[in-house]
């Protein structure tokens, strides 16, 4: 027995051992990025225009804020409808076999990495349609991004609506029009927010797709057109630590990165507090 | 009307996936029509001499996607055996708040850490020329993969049952035995998808890579140096996709190379979902 | 769900309604961008009924964006290929708008450790990897860093061209690839052992200008080297303009070719060309 106790205590000192990095790692990164951006952190900086002659000469970020969520929010909007259907789709009307392709489907668009829809994107969107690279064709490539985070969390919300509800709104002879808007939304609507903030999260983090499809470096603060290009915190921050080698650049760049992972971390912040705070509402 | 919106929206998302191949496959055409496909092991890249041989990027990514697994699967696992059986509860919780929270910080501010912590640090360490290399690159994707593989690792070592754990310890197995003949491999398929799913996700990862990994476009030479600058399929497709004109042979090379990564991802997920089909 | 469709509907048309609005877009060299942008940014206040947009790319996006009219005017700091020639034959002409030398730019511990010019063969011999350690030309005993720049950079054709022989050469003694001039900046100013090709509006106290040539005869990028072509890497920065003489299009083009585009030019540094 003792000499267990101490194989165990080796083993688990081994384990903490090796835990360590996975934990302090991340975490010290997170301050070293805070601890880099928040000196060149003001109102002004997040909320004028820096009109981006040259890099770093002028700061301020907010046309960059506002392209960044008007794609995210444009992605989710054209997202919504599709996953919303495809997610009742799934529960009301699929048999078992269209079930297991439909999550084939799901697990597939989620594991093709981003760049490439960049390049479906860059080839349909901006050449075949000619909408050029504008926040149009961006909104839309990252619709496909961020799809499948909303299926499957609406899936599994309706998955969550007890089955007896289902069945007795059915023995009451309800339509599926009734059935959806009755029993289904009301109980599934946090759902519906929680896959749209995790979906807004989602394409707020993506660079890739967007860095040859919808954005330039500078001269735009709001778009006038759909058709516009735009700019956005994500690819502000690539082409500055890319590009930038001035002390103020790499400045914009640290202090950029805070506020987008501000932002994203906001959206994932709202998503969990609203999906947590269903049960007790509930109950 | 809303069964026509329900069977609309569930045909498009097929038909996505068949367009994404259709127009990288129709897009790749020229190329793949002039060279078939052996320009897939052709070691020389250089549009201006017409070479498109895949052969350094798909090196580059295998050793950066390697690399990335090697560091964090350890470390990953590690960390959520902690979590999920030494800590208490309580902190359980927060921990993997936190995890989250690190999971859903974006890639490219990744891109910066490795610029400014990364690099440095491989310069001094080994007294490199640049920290460019394939080492900065694999060493950053683990550091972005470590909190989705262990979280998923987490949920699957917390999905063995309480009883089978009781059961190893009534049969006089010591927490060393009970972690590697029931534990693990109890959990080894959820371990095993959140691995490939973190396979896929390093080797996609484009702007944190560009950032770090150098864009040489030459072998490793030997093939096992990782400290040489190198070049991987996404980072290529991140540099010269806004330089290539549409319809030469440039432009089909970086698409058939976006279709190269699509169908290794394909194949990825086809292996998960496989895993996943046994596990029920 | 009809209500949604129709509100959809609406903002679209709203949305687009307003892409007739007069609009350039500005892509390609970001050896030129500086000059580009810093007059759009002047320009932006006269006009601000003009959409402006500038982003970098380099020379050979600048071309090719202007092909797919992806862009309204181009930005190139070398000639057009000849493929590029055949793409907008009638299309668009290239107009310069200044010169600017290509310089040799190393980093300051490799220039104040004694290496303050370089003869073309001997750039070209560290190109080629003949060449390792700075040792061997008379600096401190470090290996070079040797940053090439991604083969359609303007800056990598003008100086393939005169050190290597051809401007689609290769640099097997490349150590990385960089893309525009500021990443190039960077990279040598980060390191203390790197040599690069560098627009002369680049260069700063980290990153120095090395003389071109053989003993005394050794020539530094100035404003009179260049101008008297004596500095033997130099080169126009060209727009690539439109030829269909839309008015919006052609009021900026003047305006950079004006007194004030002309002041621009210098203030960001480099040399103007003759008022014509």
């Amino acid at each position: 027995m003792k000499f267990n106790g101490q194989r165990d205590l080796l083993t688990k000192s081994l384990v903490v051992l090796l835990a360590l990095p996975a934990l302090l790692l991340p975490l010290a990164c997170l301050l070293y990025i805070v601890w880099r951006g928040l000196p060149g952190l003001s109102l002004d900086f997040v909320f004028s225009s820096g009109e981006g002659a040259g890099f770093g000469h002028s700061s301020g970020i907010v046309g960059q804020l506002w392209g960044s969520l008007l794609l995210a929010l444009g992605a989710c909007v054209a997202a919504l409808p599709l996953a919303l259907g495809i997610a009742i789709y799934e529960r009301l009307l699929a048999s078992t076999g269209q079930r297991r392709v439909l999550a084939s489907v799901v697990a597939m668009l989620q594991g093709i990495p981003p760049i490439v829809f960049g390049l479906f994107g860059l080839v349909l969107f901006v050449h075949a349609l000619d909408w050029g690279v504008s926040l149009v064709s961006g909104a839309l490539i990252l619709a496909i991004v961020v799809l499948p985070t909303l299926v499957m969390t609406m899936i599994a919300a309706l998955q969550r609506i007890p089955i007896e509800h289902t069945e007795a709104a059915r023995s009451l002879g309800l339509t599926e029009g009734q059935l959806l808007r009755r029993v289904w939304l009301p109980q599934a609507w946090h759902g519906l927010v929680t896959g749209v903030l995790l979906g807004m999260a989602r394409a707020l983090s993506e660079t890739a797709p967007i860095l040859f499809t919808a954005t330039v470096f500078s001269g735009v603060v709001w778009p006038d057109s759909i058709f516009a290009p735009v700019t956005t915190l994500q690819t502000h921050i690539f082409y500055l630590a890319q590009e930038g080698g001035s002390e103020a650049a790499t400045q914009v760049a640290w202090s950029s990165a805070v506020v987008l992972i501000a932002l994203v971390a906001l959206f994932a912040l709202l998503a969990h507090v609203i999906q947590k705070w269903r049960p007790l509402h509930e109950a | 009307m809303l069964r026509a919106w329900l069977y609309a929206s569930t045909l498009t998302a097929l038909l996505a996936v068949l367009a994404v191949f259709g127009f990288l496959l129709h897009a790749s055409w020229p190329l793949l029509a002039e060279q078939g496909v052996a320009f897939v092991a052709e070691p020389e890249w250089f549009p201006y001499e017409d070479l498109f041989g895949l052969l350094p990027v798909l090196i580059g990514s295998g050793w950066v996607v390697l690399l990335a697994l090697l560091i964090a699967l350890p470390c990953a696992v590690a960390a959520a055996v902690l979590n999920a059986e030494l800590l208490p509860p309580r902190m359980r919780a927060g921990l993997r708040f936190v995890m989250a929270l690190m999971a859903s910080v974006p890639s490219v501010v990744y891109g910066l850490i490795g610029l400014w912590l990364l690099l440095p640090l491989l310069e001094s360490q080994f007294d490199l020329l640049t920290g460019r290399s394939l080492l900065a690159a694999g060493g950053l994707l683990a550091l972005m993969i470590l909190p989705t593989l262990m979280l998923l690792s987490e949920e699957a070592i917390a999905k063995v049952s309480a009883e089978q754990r009781d059961a190893a310890l009534a049969l006089g197995f010591d927490w060393t035995r009970m972690l590697s003949r029931v534990l693990l491999p109890q959990a080894w398929p959820g371990i095993r998808l959140a691995l490939l799913l973190s396979l896929g996700r390093a080797m996609g990862e484009t702007v944190a890579v560009m950032l770090v990994v150098g864009s040489l476009d030459r072998l490793p030479q030997p093939l096992y140096n990782l400290l040489q600058p190198a070049q991987t399929l996404t980072s290529r497709i991140g540099r010269e996709m806004a330089e290539a004109s549409l319809g030469t042979v440039h432009w089909a090379a970086l698409m058939s190379s976006g279709l190269a990564l699509a169908l290794a991802a394909v194949l990825i997920s086809l292996l998960a979902q496989r895993g996943r089909a046994h596990e029920i | 769900m009809r209500g949604v469709w129709f509100l959809i509907g609406l903002v679209w048309a709203s949305l687009g309604g307003a892409q007739a609005s007069e609009q350039i877009r500005v892509s390609g060299s970001t050896t030129v961008l500086p000059i580009v942008a810093e007059a759009a940014k002047q320009y932006r206040i006269a006009h601000p009924e003009v959409r402006l947009t500038v982003s970098g790319g380099g020379s050979g996006v600048g071309a090719s964006s202007v092909a797919q009219g992806m862009s309204e005017i181009g930005m190139l700091s070398r000639d057009l290929t000849e493929r590029e020639k055949q793409r907008l034959h009638g299309k668009a002409a290239l107009l310069p708008v200044a010169r600017d030398a290509v310089a040799i730019a190393v980093s300051k511990a490799v220039y104040e450790g004694g290496v303050t010019q370089l003869s073309l063969a001997q750039i070209a011999a560290i190109y080629r990897g003949e060449i390792k350690n700075w040792r061997e030309l008379g600096g401190p005993d470090a290996r070079i860093l040797v940053i090439d720049k991604e083969a359609s950079r303007g800056t990598r054709h003008v100086f393939a061209k005169v050190v290597l022989g051809s401007e689609k050469a290769r640099a097997p003694g490349a150590s990385i690839i960089t893309g525009s001039n500021n990443e190039e900046q960077a990279a040598i100013a980060n390191s203390d052992q790197a040599i690069g090709m560098l627009s002369t509006g680049w260069l700063n106290d980290q990153v120095r200008a090395l003389a071109i040539g053989e003993g005394s005869a050794a020539v530094l990028p100035t404003a009179e080297t260049i101008a008297s072509g004596a500095y033997p890497i130099s080169r126009d920065l060209n727009i690539l303009v439109p030829s269909d003489g839309q008015p919006h299009i052609d009021a900026f083009v003047e305006f950079l070719q004006s007194d004030a585009g002309r002041q621009i030019v210098t203030q960001v540094g480099y040399l103007p060309l003759e008022a014509p």
